[in-house]
């Protein structure tokens, strides 16, 4: 009858104003939403050669960029590759092959052709082989001597002005050589043929090829530095092979195939996940720096690697896929030239990243841009926020409620010793006087031992927190059995004058609870914070045991998504798992949601215990009467109106333990506030991150506000409290 | 010779704060017996109930049921307050439970029936307090005299030894008390035991089989329930006549024989 009218009118309007609300926010999402079209350019731009020969390689020297190809067509260009001009050439066959460094230019060609050029403006120099040797690789040693390599394990020198065949016996075609100095020099082929030279080219010693790599045809090779050196194969993988400082192994010797994590199709963010290979024919590397790497391949390929081969992003081809890329030489780490079939040049200023894919700094004043780039850092920031919220707003509930039962409780030492006859607990007053005064001189020598004076005693907590806790439990003891001792049955206060005092009404269960939330409401959150996870190191506490319990052989064979809570692990790797989530992963975590916990219990505590008061005592009177029992009648009767009565208050400690979660930074847990500060360190944009960070947050708490809302309507009982409505 | 239900032997109550409430007070109440406490505000009513059921220690005296005594530490006091049902002066109904959870649930958490058993216990206590139509309400929608019925149905439904009212009547409007009575004097004629603190004269003398007056915390006067038309001590009189004109004084003209009315 009047529930029904009433129930239609005020929530009604609340409802509907909840209605616009929402609605607008979705409007607001998708007029905004439609995100601006991705521009994947290309970087490279396509150059005229002036030429239609297919140009085979490329080289620098004396400030200048060569090209030479098909036809013995040489070009060459003085502006960086950006205008090229076609140079006049001494021959007419095909050059394959050149080699620049030591002040010197080299180039070979069919049929054993060598030309050698110490400057610019000089003429070629002939030091052309034996008419029919077929050279696969060259390279300078010094300014003057050159080493080559060709099919059936040959290998030519050329000292002094005269070539010699170093013989060795091995079968396979030879394919690439290079030399970082005028000693070290490596020499690639067929069969994972791997030779090592650390004489300037006259012995060669051979090296064991990475497993899987063993048949394969290493086609092309750089040795980039002293300690480092990157291969290709010819069916699309990488070898590399450095310095190992811990085991003292020399560059060369250890040899290992790169793991691709990503392979970026040409203009796109969707990759392959870990392919085994980049699955195209490659023709040759260029390390621009220690991890750095271009790559060319036949039908168009050309790719690019920051980080030393495991991310490979494949480059826009302007030309298309029709034409093969021959060699790719940069000036700069940035400026470099690609030739190719068909006379084909590109160049680059932007080392050949494009946009989206690569390295280079995106526009981040264009907030579409922005939100592209820094979104999945928000996303991570606003997961890892909710994450320590939750579980925070979990604990402290949890305390909360214990806190609170504990300060409301009965439990007075009256309460206690009440139903024991006098002269027991008298004879119980005994042991426990003798503990307490145990306990409290057991706990002197250790503050003593501190030297402290005065006023510094009041850091004994932290100096000797042992000693500390003894002198705490045996004045406490002492009391108690005092007490008891004194106790005759009667309970009776103590009067001193005008004072007077009821020791039999000390709860001490209040009392630790009473001490509990006075101190954590009593201190700075931030600096409970600290405390927690660098002074008490509790997140590491709690992580080394977890880890020990959910650790990888024990849940191998049975993790399922409980175990997966605490811990997961990577099981793709068969005999030992990598730990690479759940709660136990970050100690910082564990920490950060310890010090929200603890510091939202002592203010739900008093949110709750004030909720509880508000319950007429009597209720507790009627649950007990019908045989009840304390506890019982807590859970059943006290408690859930209690619950319902602070759903408002403890709303709004739930919201300050969201926006209190934002301190989590400074323990170095990876939450809104910290990704919003890592994004402004590395895009500049203050306004731009702040005001995502601050959306984020107000997403969080609204939604958490309008839940609560939605719990006090969906909870409202009629007769219990003012509600304005119903 | 009836069965003696409660035992109160020389009951003393002394409140914390030194008021002594209850001097010495003994009187038995026999199976089928209703009897009602009737007196003063302040005489020690009140708490001679609670002492019963221990909601308050007494501090002297013994308080047996059934022949055994209750007020010793080793009592087991839930087990205990399950075999006493109460019933509140305000009702004390569970404002977040609907009319028969409020019923079931010390069926369920004490008694440890299941859900069915336990409403269809409640169903047939709600059905004598001719409450079945509210089952699905809460307590915040009913009317006080059905909530006070629900509380009698709620401590009905645990099948209590021996049944106590706390001023029953005294929180409701004097229309809605009709039904209340009429409830309490059903249970009456079917034989239950009831120790009833009331303000309620007239209700007193047709309900109860026994009255006994109490005066600052001691037995004033005590017998049959024809002692509200002839008191023989000076303070039972006293407290008569000092009641309202509507209620019982005139009646006891009428008995006297000298009506003014």
């Amino acid at each position: 009858m009047y529930e029904a009218d009433s129930r239609l009118s005020e929530p009604m309007a609340l409802r509907v104003n909840r209605v616009i609300a929402i609605a607008a926010v979705i409007l607001l999402v998708t007029v905004v939403s439609p995100s601006q079209a991705k521009e994947f350019q290309s970087s490279w731009e396509v150059v005229e050669s002036g030429t239609s020969e297919d140009l085979l390689t490329a080289a620098i020297f004396d400030g200048q960029v060569w090209a030479f190809g098909t036809g013995g067509v040489m070009l060459n260009s003085s502006n960086n590759g950006v205008t090229w001009e076609i140079a006049d050439s001494p021959t007419n066959t095909d050059i394959h092959h050149s080699d620049s460094g030591f002040g010197s230019l080299l180039i070979a060609g069919d049929s054993g052709l060598m030309l050698f050029k110490q400057d610019s403006d000089s003429e070629w120099l002939d030091i052309s082989l034996p008419l029919g040797s077929e050279v696969n690789g060259v390279s300078l040693i010094g300014g003057h001597n050159v080493v080559a390599v060709g099919d059936q394990g040959t290998i030519w020198k050329y000292d002094t002005g005269v070539w010699e065949v170093i013989s060795l016996t091995i079968e396979s075609d030879l394919m690439a050589v290079s030399f970082v100095d005028e000693e070290l020099g490596i020499v690639v082929g067929s069969g994972g043929t791997i030779l090592f030279s650390d004489d300037g080219g006259e012995n060669w010693d051979y090296r064991e090829a990475p497993e899987g790599a063993s048949e394969a045809v290493i086609i092309s090779v750089e040795f980039y530095s002293p300690t480092r050196i990157y291969a290709i194969t010819d069916d699309g993988r990488i070898l590399i092979s450095m310095n190992n400082v811990v085991s003292g192994t020399e560059v060369g010797y250890l040899w290992e195939l790169v793991d691709f994590e990503r392979h970026y199709p040409p203009g796109s963010n969707e990759y392959l996940l870990e392919p085994a290979t980049l699955d195209v024919e490659l023709t040759t590397v260029e390390v621009v720096t220690t991890s750095k790497l271009l790559m060319t391949g036949v039908d168009g390929y050309l790719s690019m690697s920051v980080n030393g081969g495991t991310i490979v992003s494949q480059q826009i081809n302007p030309l298309g896929n029709d034409t093969s890329f021959n060699d790719i030489v940069m000036l700069t780490g940035f400026i470099g030239v690609a030739v190719g079939d068909g006379g084909a040049i590109l160049w680059t200023e932007e080392a050949g990243a494009d946009d989206q894919v690569g390295f280079v700094v995106p526009e981040y004043n264009n907030f579409g841009v922005f939100v592209d780039e820094t979104k999945a850092m928000f996303l991570a920031g606003f997961i890892a926020t909710v994450k320590i919220v939750a579980f925070g707003i979990i604990l402290g509930f949890f305390l909360g409620i214990t806190l609170a039962m504990c300060k409301t409780s009965p439990t007075s030492l009256r309460y206690i010793v009440e139903r024991f006859d006098h002269r027991h607990v008298r004879a119980m007053g005994i042991p426990i006087l003798a503990g307490g005064l145990y306990q409290f001189y057991s706990g002197i020598p250790g503050t003593r031992d501190l030297g402290l004076q005065g006023i510094e005693y009041i850091f004994l907590p932290v100096g000797a927190p042992e000693s500390f806790a003894r002198i705490l439990l045996g004045i406490a003891l002492t009391f108690v059995g005092v007490l008891f001792l004194s106790n005759d049955g009667k309970f009776a206060k103590i009067k001193i004058k005008s004072f007077t005092l009821n020791p039999w009404r000390v709860r001490p269960l209040n009392t630790i609870a009473t001490v509990y939330t006075d101190f954590f409401r009593n201190t700075p959150l931030i600096v409970q914070f600290l405390f927690i996870h660098f002074g008490v190191r509790l997140g590491a506490l709690i992580q080394g045991p977890g880890l020990d319990i959910f650790s990888f052989e024990n849940l191998e064979q049975n993790h399922n998504f409980l175990t997966d809570i605490f811990a997961t692990y990577d099981h793709s790797e068969g005999n030992y798992g990598t730990l690479i989530g759940g709660m136990l992963y970050d100690s910082a975590f564990i920490s950060a949601i310890c010090a929200l916990g603890f510091n939202s219990g002592a203010y739900q505590c008093e949110t709750i215990r004030g909720a509880i008061q508000a319950i007429p005592s009597a209720q507790m009177e009627a649950g007990r009467s019908i045989g009840l029992t304390y506890l019982q009648t807590m859970r059943r009767v006290i408690m859930p109106q209690a619950i319902r009565i602070c759903i408002p208050p403890m709303g709004n400690e739930m919201v300050n333990l969201v926006l209190n979660s934002s301190l989590a930074m400074i323990i170095g847990y990876a939450e809104l506030t910290r990704q919003g500060k890592l994004i402004v360190a590395s895009t500049f944009q203050y306004a731009y991150a702040w005001g995502m960070v601050l959306i984020s947050y107000f997403v969080v708490t609204w939604t958490l506000a309008l839940f609560l809302r939605w719990m006090e309507e969906k909870t409202r009982i009629p007769g219990l409290g003012m509600t304005g409505g119903d | 010779m009836p069965e003696k239900v409660l035992d109160i032997d020389d009951l003393h109550m002394i409140y914390a704060g030194g008021v002594h409430a209850v001097r010495g007070i003994s009187f038995e109440v026999n199976q089928g017996e209703s009897v009602a406490i009737i007196g003063s505000s302040g005489s020690g009513k009140s708490t001679v109930l609670r002492c019963i059921n221990r909601l308050i220690e007494p501090t002297e005296g013994k308080i047996h049921l059934k022949g055994e005594q209750i007020n010793t530490p080793h009592t087991d006091v839930n087990d205990l307050r399950s075999r006493i049902g109460m019933v509140f002066q305000s009702f004390e109904l569970f404002a977040h439970l609907k009319v028969l959870e409020n019923v079931t649930l010390g069926l369920r958490h004490v008694r440890k029936m299941s859900k069915g058993e336990a409403e269809e216990v409640a169903l047939s206590v709600l059905e004598r307090v001719d409450l079945l139509d509210r089952i699905g309400a809460y307590p915040g929608n009913l009317s006080g005299g059905q909530k006070q019925r629900v509380a009698i149905a709620r401590a009905l439904a645990m099948h209590p030894e021996v049944l106590l009212f706390d001023e029953p009547t005294s929180a409701l409007d004097p229309e809605l008390i009709g039904s209340v009575l009429e409830t309490i004097k059903g249970l009456a004629d079917e034989g239950m035991t009831m120790v009833i603190v009331t303000h309620e004269i007239s209700f007193a003398r047709d309900v109860a089989d026994r009255i006994i007056y109490m005066d600052e915390g001691v037995v004033a006067e005590e017998g049959p329930s024809s002692i509200i038309n002839n008191p023989k001590s000076e303070r039972l009189k006293k407290f008569l006549s000092s009641l309202h004109e509507d209620e019982v004084p005139e009646q006891i003209h009428q008995d006297e024989g000298d009506s003014t009315v």
